[in-house]
């Protein structure tokens, strides 16, 4: 099912700026677009750039915010008059989605240099169930909502036929609860520092089976953002350029009973696709920021990302692959289970760190020699993927 | 007819649109529709103008024999939204019809414990009101 990808973009991008808002996890009475602001002002810093050099705007909906073109509504609020805005709504696909666009359109001509920004407070910005309807009436109001299927449980049920099929068990799910409990807690800022065992994952307050609450993602606020230019342009940048090599995207399917096989993915074609236009394999991935909405997420992503054999996700995790010294360090901040989940932007967490780690940045979190990282976001019911393959100058 | 936008309590109901009529009027009559294409052959749910497969607008509306599978479930304890939390702890299921395609629906007259993969299911109704009847499932 893969389709052939010319490699247009590789390494003529680059990120050259990232930033977050002040503070991540519980900020109240600071707003989505302050938020997004503050990540704003981080990530042009990073950049060495002025303001007025921002041409493009790439967003997303902020489900906090009533605002239908965030993008154009934080334009006016940061005070710039971009050359091109756009909102992106493929769920938690968003976030590869968005750093796609921005390659793809500085690599068109259509944009110098672009910011990619997000700010949204899911956690005391709106109640835990206006939250919780917020990704509800995401599904559809005819064949699925009517039954009180939230978004959860479509991830729960592609778990629990994982479960059925490869003999995958909660224990599986439960090690990356703990494996990225053990990062956040390395990392400042994460909003989930104190540890937790199997044993807590698996006697926390059951959701939607199989998930309990600690296989599930965090609610925050937060804000996010980052700047792409040209590679010719970010040579010229105060930080190291982490360039953008390979870009891919899968929407399978609208209804989670219209997904072909509910045990895999359109990650598989989205990697597939940003592996072959950056002209790597899994196996030459250093680091990974994967989704992580659910604990058994990353267990079926190691699989459809090529990292393991279908089926062998749980094993995989629970043999240490996904931490330091395994076959793929991921999520090393800790990720929507344990750093943050803003909503549609949650993921580009995933992405600074990643970014951070190729620039060797990270301290005592760092994976030592990183040059070549994978970021994979997806969203609804595994209906939407996006997968950024980044890597160093030494990648090129 | 509720509106989920205004009264977070209300369960959120169906509005069917020009393509769907039929299947809701189906579904209100106690019978559960699928379109068949008489190009390809293709079976589908839900009702659309056209074939998934072949684009073809040759579709046959022809009833289903109301026997299916389970292919997954879960059981839902954290409702989402007030409108759902007396129903907690119910199961939704991912239903693979005898014919081929899957639907999403809920059980009824179910203890969530007693589910499983591949449990035999037989369609029914459940009328919410003079104009909707929602598709449940029961065990066969």
């Amino acid at each position: 099912m893969t389709k052939g990808v010319e490699p247009t973009i590789r390494g003529k991008t680059a990120i050259v700026g990232i930033g977050q808002s002040k503070k991540v996890g519980r900020v109240p009475g600071v707003s989505p677009l302050a938020l997004a602001v503050e990540a704003a002002n981080a990530a042009l810093a990073e950049s060495g750039m002025q303001k007025s050099e921002i041409d493009a705007v790439i967003s997303t909906q902020a489900m906090s915010t009533s605002f239908h073109r965030f993008s154009v509504a934080f334009s006016e609020y940061w005070g710039i008059v971009p050359t091109y805005s756009n909102n992106v709504q493929v769920s938690g696909a968003t976030g590869a989605a968005t750093l796609n666009e921005a390659a793809a359109i500085i690599n068109a001509g259509y944009a110098k240099n672009v910011l990619v920004v997000i700010g949204d407070s899911l956690l005391t910005g709106m109640t835990p169930d206006m939250a919780l309807r917020s990704m509800t009436e995401s599904r559809d109001q005819q064949y699925e909502m009517p039954f009180g299927i939230p978004v959860a449980n479509t991830f729960a049920m592609t778990a629990h036929r994982h479960m059925k099929e490869y003999g995958t068990t909660r224990e599986h799910f439960a090690h990356v609860a703990v494996t990225q409990r053990a990062h956040a807690m390395r990392t400042p800022g994460a909003q989930m520092t104190s540890e937790i065992t199997i044993e807590d994952v698996l006697n926390s307050k059951v959701v939607t089976t199989p998930y309990h609450k600690l296989d599930c993602a965090v609610i925050s606020d937060g804000g996010a953002a980052f700047i792409v230019t040209s590679a010719d342009r970010a040579k010229d940048c105060p930080k190291k350029p982490i360039y953008i090599l390979g870009a891919g995207e899968c929407f399978t399917h609208e209804h989670i009973f219209l997904m072909p096989e509910i045990t895999t993915t359109g990650g598989v074609t989205s990697s597939r696709n940003a592996y072959k236009m950056a002209g790597v394999t899994p196996s030459d991935i250093d680091v990974a920021g994967i989704y992580d909405c659910f604990t058994g997420t990353v267990v079926m992503m190691v699989e459809d990302l090529g990292f393991c054999k279908k089926g062998e996700g749980g094993p995989f995790i629970a043999d240490g692959n996904i931490t330091y010294g395994g076959a793929i360090p991921s999520n090393t901040h800790g990720g929507l289970l344990s750093y943050a989940h803003i909503g549609n932007g949650g993921s580009y967490f995933h992405a600074h760190e990643v970014v951070r780690q190729l620039r060797g940045e990270c301290g005592d979190r760092q994976v030592e020699g990183a040059e070549l990282g994978l970021y994979h976001a997806l969203g609804a019911g595994f209906a939407c993927a996006g997968t950024t393959v980044l890597g160093t100058e030494a990648t090129l | 007819m509720s509106n989920s936008a205004i009264d977070p309590f209300a369960k959120p109901l169906p509005s069917p649109d020009p393509d769907s009529l039929p299947l809701w009027e189906g579904f209100r009559q106690g019978k559960l529709f699928l379109q068949h294409c008489k190009d390809c052959g293709g079976i589908q749910y839900y009702h659309q103008a056209s074939c998934r497969n072949c684009q073809s607008e040759n579709l046959e509306e022809r009833e289903a024999s109301g026997r299916g599978k389970i292919h997954s479930f879960s059981v839902v304890h954290r409702a989402p939204g007030p409108a759902f939390k007396n129903d907690t702890p119910y199961a939704v299921v991912l239903v693979e019809l005898e014919e081929g395609p899957r639907m999403i629906s809920s059980m009824i007259d179910t203890n969530p414990d007693d589910l499983d993969f591949e449990l035999d299911v037989a369609f029914t109704t459940e009328k919410i009101n003079e104009e909707i009847s929602l598709p449940r499932f029961r065990l066969a």
